[in-house]
């Protein structure tokens, strides 16, 4: 605010200048030419009707003579005072007008609109710097978990763009420097924001992201960062100074492959669990035993070949670059793109093959060609472009590696569901029976859709029922918070506790039998009414002791009262 | 030598002696106090606050309140000038007279804490 008034009383300096200079010098000829009245006798027109005059002349609006009709003497003069006036008036609209479609007072503007509103904001927002494809889906997501965002981006068509998309014209949204510490501190990193639960980086480029989570980290270490790295010496840069989450898309994407390949049913648990709420489930995968082929060894290819090793998977590479080749054991120099290339590389007693080069229609041609060699073939494509989905989707690959996807997946079970990355590396680290378990219970309850996700804090109001409880010594157990509290049948809710989480200790799918106490965090995964229903026994007192009872609990304080009567006698006989 | 501090220089020194030509003189005495004075240093006091616009500086915001406080002051003194003059049957008889002549005191006071900050600042300068 304060600079758009510098700005302007600056711009507006002279021509300001110029105005009263001539108004003033208009009005005091006027007032020393002599004029007569409707008689004839002389007057001398004063001091108000000549500000009044000057006034109406110079704006061109021309009310007429007054107070009396001009003498020829008087004309003359006011002839020649009229253009001066006429023209320092048009200058002074002029520069206001120029003021007003100056890029610079216009950038001064947006900011000062966006810093207002930012400090406006009175519900919890992470700050999103760069606001592609992959920002896009992230904020969507936020919103649709009820968390708001304030986007900073580089692009002005992409903020432009936003205003029209109804899901985002009522973030704040600015164009301008995404490593620029101010514009970071008006988008809610300065001190004083408490609503600001954190930062994501995810331009395209490594160094600005750095930038950004060192810049954050030093202003406001409270916040969490999570950025989106794709070279290891970022990725390690940044956790250097405690970032709390780097993204890197194609190490995600090659453990889960890894995954795939040791442990299907983790993978396939995994899968569910991190996929867009309510999309269909992914059937098992069943990638066949032998030996892989890997197009093109750049970041993403070298991540899935070391994966594949880990594994214990022979593999062949096929790359471009001479000198990449030359490090493989088993390796073909060519695109992939040709028959000649595959043919070398023996795609036709090959199980699998990785089409990852960095450019999406040679994927796509790797894929074709190779699907026509041997149409048995397991095969997982690397795309880059988001514009490219419809293709991939055609090509039948039996994975897609898509980058925007897989960061915006994470990034959001980071900021939304923090205790949900727990549970996945207890899976992935655990025995296959403790996932057999995991994927049993949730198949149960989720008729073919993947699930939503919810932590409940029981604390606070949330605690409400559990008090309760507690004041009339009915025990409640899991049974009772995934029980309908609204029907007098019994009815379970659709969902299964993934993690329970009491001070330190962790117990990772907690059964039916599991006792719950004030202060206990609940990880959820489950569809349709099911986080309602909860919330809604949680917070009504008497709901969870009526079902943790059996009876029906009075809510006023006398028939309480009574009903506690009754059960110690009942106890008592 | 800057020619804009010259211009700056001249303008508010000129605000603050046609504030003084007013204000000089027997207070009732309409003779003593002519309105084109008043006129004229109302537009220059005007011209003064333009001159002081965009200066960031702490110096520069106190200058800029004071050029205010006279245009505030200067403008009491020629609406009553002007209401006295055209709405009453007396018109500008000596009591009205005086009481636009102690307004524009208040005027000229403005004005010269204005000049002595302004000579204030370019002593610190020199030094």
């Amino acid at each position: 605010m304060d600079d758009i008034i510098w700005l302007t009383m600056r711009r507006l300096r002279t021509p300001l200048i110029v105005l009263i200079l001539v108004y003033s010098f208009s009005v005091f000829i006027l007032v020393q030419v002599p004029g007569q009245d409707a008689e004839g006798n002389p007057v001398q027109v004063g001091y108000l009707d000549a500000v009044y005059f000057v006034a109406i002349m110079a704006t061109t609006i021309g009310f007429g003579e007054v107070p009396y009709a001009f003498t020829h003497l008087q004309r003359l003069y006011a002839f020649i005072l009229l253009f001066p006036n006429v023209i320092a008036w048009l200058y002074s609209i002029g520069t206001i007008i120029s003021l007003l479609v100056d890029p610079q007072f216009r950038a001064v503007m947006a900011r000062s609109r966006f810093s207002k509103r930012v400090r406006g904001m009175r519900s919890s927002f992470y700050i999103v710097c760069g606001f592609g494809h992959t920002g896009k889906m992230i904020v969507s997501g936020l919103l649709k978990r009820g968390i708001s965002a304030a986007v900073l981006e580089r692009e002005q068509d992409i903020i432009h763009g936003m205003a029209l998309d109804d899901q985002f014209a009522h973030l704040p949204a600015l164009a301008g420097d995404v490593t620029d510490r101010r514009l970071l501190d008006i988008a809610g990193l300065s001190a004083g924001n408490r609503h600001c639960i954190g930062v994501i980086a995810l331009t395209n480029d490594d160094h600005a992201n750095l930038t950004i989570a060192i810049t954050a980290k030093l202003l406001r270490p409270d916040l969490p960062v999570l950025a989106r790295a794709e070279t290891q010496r970022v990725v390690d840069n940044m956790a250097s100074f405690g970032t709390d989450a780097t993204v890197d898309p194609y190490t995600i994407f090659a453990q889960r492959l890894f995954l795939a390949l040791s442990s299907p049913v983790k993978y396939l648990v995994q899968d569910w669990l991190i996929s867009v709420p309510g999309s269909q489930l992914r059937t098992e995968l069943d990638p066949p035993d032998g030996r892989w082929i890997v197009c093109g060894v750049g970041r993403f290819g070298t991540r899935m070949a070391a994966k594949l090793d880990e594994a214990g998977i022979p593999f062949t590479v096929i790359d471009v670059h001479p000198e990449r080749v030359a490090t493989w054991s088993d390796a073909v120099l060519g695109r992939g793109t040709e028959a000649v290339t595959l043919d070398e590389a023996r795609v036709r007693d090959a199980v699998g093959l990785i089409a990852g080069t960095g450019d999406d229609m040679d994927n796509l041609s790797i894929v074709m060609t190779a699907r026509e060699m041997n149409p048995r073939l397991f095969v997982v494509a690397r795309q880059e472009n988001p514009q490219n989905d419809e293709l991939f989707d055609a090509s039948n690959a039996d994975l897609v590696a898509r980058r925007s996807l897989i960061v915006a997946r994470r990034i959001l079970m980071l900021a939304t569901t923090p205790l949900l990355p727990v549970f996945i590396d207890h899976m992935v680290h655990h025995d296959e029976a403790f996932a057999n378990t995991a994927k049993h219970r949730l198949s149960s309850v989720l008729e073919g859709r993947s699930p939503g996700l919810w932590t409940m804090h029981l604390t606070g109001p949330w605690a409400q029922s559990l008090r309760e409880a507690k004041s009339e010594n009915v025990p409640v157990r899991m049974e009772h918070l995934t029980q309908n509290a609204r029907t007098p049948a019994y009815e379970s809710l659709p969902c299964v506790c993934l993690l329970l989480e009491r001070g330190s200790s962790r117990i990772f799918l907690p059964g039916a039998e599991q006792k719950l106490i004030e202060g206990d965090t609940l990880l959820f995964a489950g569809r349709g009414s099911a986080r309602d229903e909860m919330l809604f026994a949680l917070r009504e007192p008497t709901a969870l002791v009526s079902v943790a009872s059996g009876r029906p609990q009075p809510r006023g304080a006398i028939m309480r009262g009574l009903a506690r009567r009754r059960v110690n006698a009942e106890r008592r006989d | 030598m800057n020619f804009e501090k010259v211009v700056f220089g001249f303008f508010i020194v000129l605000a603050l002696t046609l504030n003084f030509g007013f204000f000089i003189g027997d207070i009732d005495n309409p003779d003593h106090h002519h309105a084109m004075e008043l006129g004229a240093a109302l537009a220059v006091s005007l011209i003064a606050t333009i001159m002081k616009f965009g200066d960031r500086s702490q110096m520069g915001a106190v200058l800029l309140a004071t050029s205010l406080v006279a245009d505030l002051q200067l403008l009491i003194a020629c609406f009553i000038w002007a209401y006295a003059a055209y709405e009453t049957e007396a018109g500008v008889t000596g009591e009205v007279l005086s009481s636009i002549v102690s307004v524009s005191g208040g005027a000229l006071l403005a004005n010269l804490v204005s000049v002595t900050l302004l000579v204030a600042e370019t002593i610190t300068i020199r030094r």
